[in-house]
């Protein structure tokens, strides 16, 4: 995916260069960005000193408006003005049911499965709101930092499931990021408190946000990280706090009205004002005044207790679930890391106290902590430390299965599996004569499909007309390292790789992803082809560059004469390409050096690990030693 | 394209005896150790086919790992390494007296819920699955070191019977924990 790659042609990338990526933390209520500078992760403020960008995106008369400018407008204008965008991503119409009717946003009803927000610059989908948080975010980095990002790592909660991750990478494919990797919220967390370092043991993160809760235990171990577990609630955070707030003013207000917007707007502001002042103060006035609503009254830290405590509750149930899952006790929890703005709340920390019975962490800003480590994390997959251990281990944090028989969901990939996976699975005809077949993807763990979350459906075709059974078909499911699926498709006599046509059940088409990049630029297609050719320009560089270090370490060891020609011969062919104007001749010759480095890149992939098989048993001699 | 130490066995890629007993811990050692050298996460700036080695590679490391992790798993791929089809939905014949316990057990289990201390006896079927799931593998292991290939996959059946109690047993604790909580 090169698309849309930022780097400038010319650009080296020396190994000892600094390269400059950035971490991002794309919140429901705020995001941030942050980088590794001297060594040091810090998150970057915008022109007015702000750190935390509100993830408010207004489409205003005048242009689109993001953060701070389109919260100041949310009263006057919530029709137009999206919050906590987070929670549409990935969803489909029938999901939204329920917000649709507490939001003031009006859905239209597209041709398309991803649901749209009507709004006075047409209909937006949840994608393109969150590309803008992400463009903006862009924007500040590049001011800050210059323009030649290689890429960024963007967190997402550890329980996204597939459409979500999805999104949420299509949102930063409009904006022109490069996405190094999705990282999950609470294992940047862990990694910006540096528990990778010397801490042996389990870890609980509490990431509890404006609009999500996660669970996740990890094991760390050896410099490596592992996701024992996850769980949480997509639908629970501090803005949940804000809301049962503000409907206790409304009824102590006695008002019988329906609110309008504006109103409930306000009433969570105020609520949200008031909880955050009580993290400090026993007791809070609150004044509400507004057209023909009017309350005054004070709220004490123990009756804000009392109305949060059943959503606190709720955190604390998906703890303990999560702490079986990764079986694993309280008692075995070295630390617990507290993650997210909603952390702030004492009555918060006081429950997770009590409940894991050790004081949590927080000595790191609970709104940076995510991005920090994102950050972190970046600056190592972008190869500025080369030397560096650690190594994030993840795991697939919902299981996915395919629809059987009778609408039931059979699982193929277990959750808490470690990523990357690939499980394949054989079907046969069941009529004579058939040469299609359909299959339906689905997420989640119950029983019944339809308490699943679908996630595609494809249409296996074009294999041989036999009898029934006769007709052998291999799909392989691959999860990669984000967490995302791809599916392919072999019928096992003949070999013909069946075409698997997926369609997205609430993810936007890669046509629908062409159309909204080709609509956002500014520029005419002249631009398009130059920057087309940039992009292939710089991949081979890239490539030459990666070759040459290859060839320069290990080649003569691996290659033999003849195939070290062709492989030569392929090189200057696409230094030849490169020097022209043609990228899609650049790319062809990509393909060509790629391919005739493929039993070079193999047996190197293929000695790797022999190395490492190799230091593993040195390794345990001298670990027996010193027993 | 799958490098030839990947065709190689499970056993051998985490260098192990090829037996039903392992070491849990030496293999979790082995994982870590070879996702460290061949995870996408060291190959995020390398060519596409590079990382769509690395992608393999450390699926099928992860693949072998959760097989070699898994009691169940394990003695499958055991016994598929020996060429034993284990086509386990197609065979009816079972042990009678086992499958009575089974219903007895099931019967007991729809109980629970309303028994004084649920989760106290939820805890005692726990232990007692836990026990004979534990005599079930060593039986397994005693079928498949004497070659008695059939007995052996008799075993692997009950095993998985023992299993899906099991899930079972998790799934009502962790639904009457939530509701008592």
């Amino acid at each position: 995916m090169a698309l849309l790659q930022i780097s400038e042609p010319g650009q080296t990338t020396a190994p000892h260069q600094h390269r400059l990526a950035v971490g991002i933390d794309l919140g429901t209520t705020n995001s941030l960005v942050a980088t590794v500078r001297s060594g040091d992760a810090q998150t970057l403020p915008d022109e007015q000193g702000h750190h935390l960008l509100p993830s408010v995106v207004r489409y205003a008369e005048t242009g689109i408006e993001v953060g701070e400018a389109a919260v100041e407008h949310a009263v006057i204008d919530p029709s137009n003005t999206i919050v906590s965008v987070k929670r549409l991503m990935g969803r489909a119409a029938g999901d939204l049911k329920s917000l649709a009717e507490s939001s003031p946003y009006l859905f239209s009803t597209s041709e398309s499965a991803v649901p749209k927000i009507h709004t006075r610059s047409g209909d937006v989908s949840a994608v393109e709101v969150s590309a803008e948080i992400l463009k903006t975010l862009k924007a500040r980095a590049v001011a800050t930092l210059g323009d030649d990002l290689v890429g960024a790592v963007i967190t997402v909660p550890a329980y996204f499931d597939d459409a979500q991750r999805q999104a949420t990478k299509d949102a930063a494919r409009l904006a022109g990021l490069n996405v190094l990797r999705l990282l999950n919220e609470p294992t940047a967390a862990a990694v910006a408190y540096g528990l990778d370092t010397g801490q042996e043991g389990i870890i609980a993160i509490y990431d509890l946000g404006g609009g999500t809760f996660d669970i996740s235990i990890l094991r760390l171990k050896q410099g490596v990280f592992e996701v024992l577990a996850t769980g949480g609630d997509s639908a629970l955070g501090g803005d949940d706090f804000d809301h049962t707030i503000a409907e206790w003013i409304l009824e102590q207000s006695g008002s019988k009205k329906v609110p309008s917007a504006s109103l409930v707007r306000l009433l969570k502001r105020e609520a949200r004002s008031a909880k955050e002042q009580l993290a400090h103060v026993d007791e809070v006035n609150i004044k509400v005044e507004t057209g023909d609503f009017f309350w005054q009254g004070s709220l004490s830290r123990s009756q804000m207790r009392t109305l949060i405590e059943p959503l606190i509750k709720k955190t604390i149930m998906a703890c303990r679930r999560s702490l079986r899952d990764a079986d694993v006790t309280t008692e075995d929890v070295l630390e617990v890391v507290m993650v997210g703005g909603s952390t702030r709340t004492l009555a918060v920390r006081e429950m997770v106290g009590d409940f894991f019975q050790r004081e949590p962490l927080v000595s790191i800003d609970p709104d940076k902590v995510v991005a920090v480590g994102a950050a972190l994390q970046a600056d190592v997959l972008a190869g500025n430390k080369p030397d560096d251990e650690m190594l994030l281990l993840d795991v697939i944090p919902l299981s996915l299965g395919i629809e059987t028989m009778g609408g039931l969901a059979e699982k193929i990939i277990y959750r808490n599996t470690p990523i990357p996976v690939a499980k394949a699975q054989d079907f046969t005809t069941y009529k004579d004569g058939q040469t299609a077949m359909a299959v339906h993807v689905v997420q989640g763990e119950r029983e019944l499909v339809d308490d699943c979350r679908s996630l595609a459906r494809f249409d296996l075709r074009g294999f041989p007309s036999h009898v029934a059974g006769a007709v052998r078909i291999r799909v392989t499911y691959q999860v990669d390292a984000d967490g995302l699926l791809t599916v392919s498709a072999r019928e096992e006599n003949s070999g013909i790789e069946a075409s698997v046509d997926v369609k997205p059940s609430y993810g936007l088409t890669d046509s629908e992803i062409e159309t909204m990049l080709r609509d956002s630029m500014d520029h005419a297609s002249d631009d398009m082809h130059s920057r087309m050719l940039r992009e292939q320009q710089v991949e081979a560089e890239r490539v030459v560059e990666a070759l040459d270090a290859a060839l320069k370490k290990d080649g003569d060891e691996l290659l033999s004469d003849e195939e070290r020609n062709n492989i030569a011969q392929a090189r200057v062919q696409l230094l030849e390409a490169k020097a022209g104007d043609d990228a899609e001749s650049i790319k062809a010759a990509i393909k060509t050096l790629e391919s005739a480095c493929a039993d070079y890149v193999a047996r190197r992939m293929n000695s790797n690990i022999r190395n490492a098989m190799q230091g593993h048993s040195i390794n345990e001699y001298a670990g027996k030693d010193q027993e | 394209m799958i490098t030839d130490i990947l065709t190689s066995n499970f056993f051998e890629l985490f260098n192990v005896p090829v037996a039903y007993e392992v070491d849990l811990e030496k293999i979790q050692q082995r994982h870590r150790d070879l996702q460290k050298a061949v995870h996408p996460d060291k190959f995020v700036n390398a060519s596409d086919l590079e990382k769509r080695i690395s992608m393999q590679q450390t699926s099928l490391i992860n693949e072998a790992f959760n097989t070699l992790q898994q009691p169940v798993a394990r003695a499958i791929y055991l016994l598929k390494l020996k060429n034993v089809d284990l086509n386990l939905e197609n065979e009816t014949t079972m042990d009678m007296d086992f499958l009575m316990g089974q219903m007895e057990m099931r019967e007991a289990l729809s109980n629970v819920s309303s028994k004084d201390d649920p989760l106290f006896e939820l805890e005692q079927f726990s232990r007692q699955i836990k026990d004979t799931m534990k005599n079930m593998m060593k039986s397994f292991s005693d079928s498949y070191e004497n070659e008695k290939l059939d007995d052996a996959k008799e075993w692997i059946r009950k095993m998985q019977f023992m299993q899906k109690a099991k899930q079972e047993v998790d799934e009502l604790s962790a639904k009457i924990e939530d509701e008592l909580f």
